[in-house]
């Protein structure tokens, strides 16, 4: 192992801009580090140069424990992003500097550097000034200046990022071929996923000061475990189809699970990735032998033809009513859309505009399961903080992503909101890598409810006086109805979610209420009682349905790995849920929501508003779909 | 073109007064007292003229000055590029307030700065009386007035180092350390040519104050001839006691020097702009 990287972690000021990066990189390797700007990358590498010292955590070169050894004496080569050469100095003198204070000969030296200068194809160029070079002759100057006194780690900061398109391919090739025939072991950052391709051995995406994945090329591109990769790298289309009966649902449109997937709970969101290129047109219905998986029919909306290939936008029938994450979504837009590349085979051959066609693909990948993704309403700052509390709690026990949302009515609200976020993010950001903070101006009930439609989270949490104390009911009702989102009311501070109580009926049409509270359970590492009361003892038949509702949501249950116990009530149900909840051992309640147009066995709208304003506990209100 | 023609025909009575008025000022606030100088000296007997430069007294003050302006020189050189250095690179409490101040010696007239340092190292100040007891005498005596021409001459080095240090940055410094150059490796082959124009002309603006320092010596030194008298020092004499001649021929080989280094600053930011 060259280089070992142990559990790394910087901090500049309040920002954490490396969390907990551990990295092993091999001999001869040449890795790529890829992240947005501002993704903590440079950091990484500016520790293992020795320009920076971590907080915390460990770099070891060859062997020997460099965290705190003095940059001069790591021996590591490093070309900057601007590459930094001597202005000063000709390009002899700079390639020679790293041998000069080394106290190599002058002979020795010059060799050495013509040496260098020929492998990077410099030959006759020494005697120049840096300014009198191209930035391309300027880059390899740096690289064979980084090389000269043969560092055991090369160090590359965007080698390319100031140089023009045209070049990059040809210097990318120069710099591969010199790495492979040194045999340095490389690490090379770049926001570029292109340079990243084609360069590395290995890619290591990284994300707000996190290490996301590490892997190959090709298999990050095609088989990502996580959507921020998934979407980072490459274009790509990701449905979140649902889990039912060991297939996967979208839309219409059924598809195998693949044997290689990840463990999904029965009925949990499945994300599926396909790339564009994968997918399949054809004006002929896919007959089964094809080895196609068909995804119905779609119509194109767009074409762009770009010669060797064109890029087509499809609307897709079959698969109206799901959830896409990429392409995002435009806001009201009715069907599901998808991207295909398609090879270009002649002038009559290709989809045309406009036209209807079978759609099918050869190949997706299966995401692993997200983490449950909060949003949280969190009012303004003089309200009671519970709710957020809460949520950032829960964000970090599920591992989960936590969104702050605010809504503000002037600017002067707005600066102050703002501060309060920066500092809330300053405080958690180290334990919920996933937390973003978002302050809108506008009207509240409006505001939350056009959030909560971007499709990407699965639990609003709120301040049960969510529109103003008599506007209570109604506002999460229609909450509730509009954006069938489980919410998750918090009016007193609640720390630490052990054991939660799930309230069901049985013969309602969804489990939604079981599946929700389960993840929940499951990703808190809590304990679950399911509940359910029965009305009239005496009638057999409810009896038995009431006893098989309760023992199969014990059974689905346990297989998620949650500790499950199950109650039964008797009496009337308002009363009984109340009583059963108001029990100082469940910290959390999980009540379905059945909705209008669901057989309504109880009201309701007054149990929840019982509840959630005088148990004092956390309540989650899951709205039951009839399908 | 008659557009045009009407246009730059209307301007030119406004932008010739102001031409005008700029010259008017130039010639009348620094050539004509150049000239008056040179004719004044030009009117003397070269012979005369010559005996008032190499008098006993005269050649002294010369050579005292020469003295004070080169130690002041080298301790400012070195002081000033290490306190750039240090407020550039280092982040400290009262670093800012360290870079506000520096300028005081420019806000604070000579003759109060003259007249701090004999508050402190005269014989009845904090440190002089301390000092005179261990036998070294600074005020009224050559370090006295080496100790008032750094203070006044203090700012620019630093003052012309800090902006091309900053502009420098850290990272040619942090590259040559990644290459494995000591700190001293890196000041002399990396840094120091990388910031020397804006030394050079730090130190040219020094080297001419304090050869025409005048208030702040005149407090300290005691004005004793052939021992604390410096150039400027002996022209005031000269004219004070009505030796006219002497102070022309002394006064004409200060302009002199002082023409000369403004030369060579033009020279230095002519070049430092091309590079």
């Amino acid at each position: 192992m060259s280089i070992v990287i142990n559990n790394l972690r910087k901090q500049f000021g309040h920002a954490l801009v490396v969390n907990n990066v551990s990295l092993e990189i091999q001999e001869g390797e040449l890795f790529v580090l890829l992240g947005a700007s501002g993704s903590g990358k440079s950091t990484i590498l500016r520790i293992i140069a020795g320009l920076l010292e971590p907080d915390s955590g460990s770099v070891t070169i060859n062997g020997v424990d460099m965290t705190h050894v003095d940059a001069r004496k790591r021996n590591v080569g490093m070309v900057f992003q601007n590459y930094s050469l001597f202005g000063h100095l000709t390009v002899f003198e700079n390639v020679e500097f790293g041998l000069q204070v080394r106290k190599l000969p002058k002979a020795q030296r010059r060799n050495r550097s013509k040496e260098l200068l020929e492998a990077v194809g410099l030959t006759g160029l020494g005697h120049r000034y840096p300014a009198q070079l191209s930035g391309g002759q300027q880059q390899r100057v740096a690289v064979a200046r980084a090389l000269a006194y043969n560092p055991r780690v090369l160090l590359m900061d965007e080698p390319f990022g100031a140089l023009d398109v045209k070049i990059r391919g040809t210097l990318r090739q120069n710099l591969q071929e010199i790495q492979r025939r040194l045999n340095v072991t490389t690490i090379l950052v770049t926001h570029d996923q292109e340079e990243a391709f084609e360069l590395a051995d290995r890619i290591g995406v990284i994300e707000r000061g996190q290490l996301i994945e590490i892997g190959p090329p090709d298999v990050l591109y095609h088989h990502p475990k996580t959507e921020i990769v998934a979407t980072f790298i490459g274009g790509g289309n990701i449905l979140v189809g649902r889990e039912e009966e060991g297939r996967i649902r979208l839309g219409k449109v059924f598809l195998p699970m693949p044997d290689q997937a990840p463990l999904h709970a029965q009925g949990s969101p499945v994300r599926v990735l396909f790339r564009p290129e994968t997918v399949v047109l054809s004006r002929e219905a896919f007959s089964n032998a094809s080895g196609i998986y068909p995804l119905g029919q779609g119509r194109v909306l767009k074409r762009i033809f770009n010669g060797p290939v064109q890029r087509l936008v499809l609307e897709m029938e079959e698969l109206a009513g799901v959830r896409p994450l990429k392409p995002v979504p435009r806001y009201g837009q009715p069907r599901t859309r998808i991207e295909v590349v398609e090879t270009t085979t002649g002038l009559h051959h290709g989809a045309r505009f406009d036209e209807t066609l079978w759609v099918g693909v050869r190949d997706y990948h299966i995401l692993e399961p997200s983490g449950i993704k909060f949003l949280v309403y969190t009012g303004s700052p003089e309200r009671n903080p519970a709710a957020q509390e809460l949520a950032l709690h829960l964000g970090q026990l599920t591992r989960g992503a936590v969104t702050l949302f605010s809504v503000v009515s002037n600017d002067m609200e707005m600066s102050e909101v703002q501060a309060e976020m920066e500092r809330i993010q300053n405080v958690w950001q180290e334990r919920i890598p996933l937390l973003t903070t978002e302050v809108v101006k506008g009207e509240r009930h409006e505001q939350v409810y056009l959030k909560t439609q971007s499709g990407i989270y699965d639990i609003l949490v709120a301040d049960p006086k969510f529109t103003g104390q008599h506007e209570m009911k109604p506002a999460l009702q229609n909450l509730l109805e509009e954006t069938l989102l489980p919410v998750l009311t918090v009016s007193q501070s609640q720390k630490g979610i052990l054991h939660i109580l799930i309230c069901t009926a049985a013969g309602e049409p969804g489990k939604s209420d079981v599946q929700v509270g389960g993840r929940l359970a499951m990703r808190a590492h809590a304990k679950a009682t399911v509940f359910s009361v029965l009305t009239s003892p005496d009638d057999q038949v409810e009896t038995r349905r009431v006893e098989q509702h309760l023992e199969q949501a014990r059974q689905s249950l346990t297989g998620l790995g949650i500790a499950c116990d199950t109650r039964l009530g008797l009496g009337e149900p308002m009363a009984e849920i109340f009583n059963q909840a108001a029990k100082p051992a469940y910290d959390l309640v999980v009540l379905g929501a059945p909705l209008p147009q669901a057989p309504q066995r109880i009201h309701w709208p007054d149990v929840a508003q019982r509840i959630t304003r005088e148990l004092n506990k956390p309540v989650l209100l899951v709205p039951m779909m009839t399908t | 073109m008659m557009m045009n023609n009407t246009y730059t025909k209307s301007i030119p009575i406004g932008r010739w007064s102001l031409i005008a008025i700029t010259i008017i000022w130039f010639l009348l606030l620094i050539l004509v007292p150049v000239g008056g100088l040179i004719q004044k000296l030009l009117a003397s007997p070269v012979a005369e003229t010559l005996q008032g430069l190499t008098t006993k007294a005269a050649v002294n003050a010369f050579l005292l000055t020469i003295k004070v302006t080169v130690i002041t020189i080298l301790i400012n050189t070195v002081m000033g590029v290490l306190m750039a250095r240090v407020l550039v690179k280092q982040n400290f409490k009262g670093r800012l307030l360290i870079e506000g101040l520096i300028d005081l010696p420019f806000a604070i007239s000579p003759v109060v700065a003259g007249f701090m340092i004999v508050i402190l190292f005269g014989p009845y100040g904090w440190l002089g009386g301390w000092l005179e007891g261990m036998g070294v005498k600074v005020v009224y005596s050559v370090p006295g007035i080496i100790l008032a021409t750094i203070f006044v001459t203090l700012p620019f080095v630093a003052k012309e180092v800090i902006p091309v240090y900053r502009q420098f940055g850290q990272q040619s410094e942090e590259t040559a350390q990644v290459m494995g150059a000591s700190q001293w490796q890196t000041f002399w082959w990396i840094t120091l040519p990388s910031i020397k124009w804006g030394v050079i002309y730090g130190v040219t603006l020094a080297l001419a104050r304090s050869l025409g320092e005048f208030g702040a010596v005149l407090v300290v030194s005691g004005n004793i001839i052939g021992q604390t008298q410096t150039a400027t020092l002996y022209i005031h004499q000269q004219f004070t006691d009505f030796d006219y001649s002497g102070a022309y021929a002394a006064s004409l080989v200060i302009a002199m020097v002082a023409f000369t280094i403004l030369i060579v600053i033009q020279t230095i930011t002519n070049r430092h702009r091309e590079a």
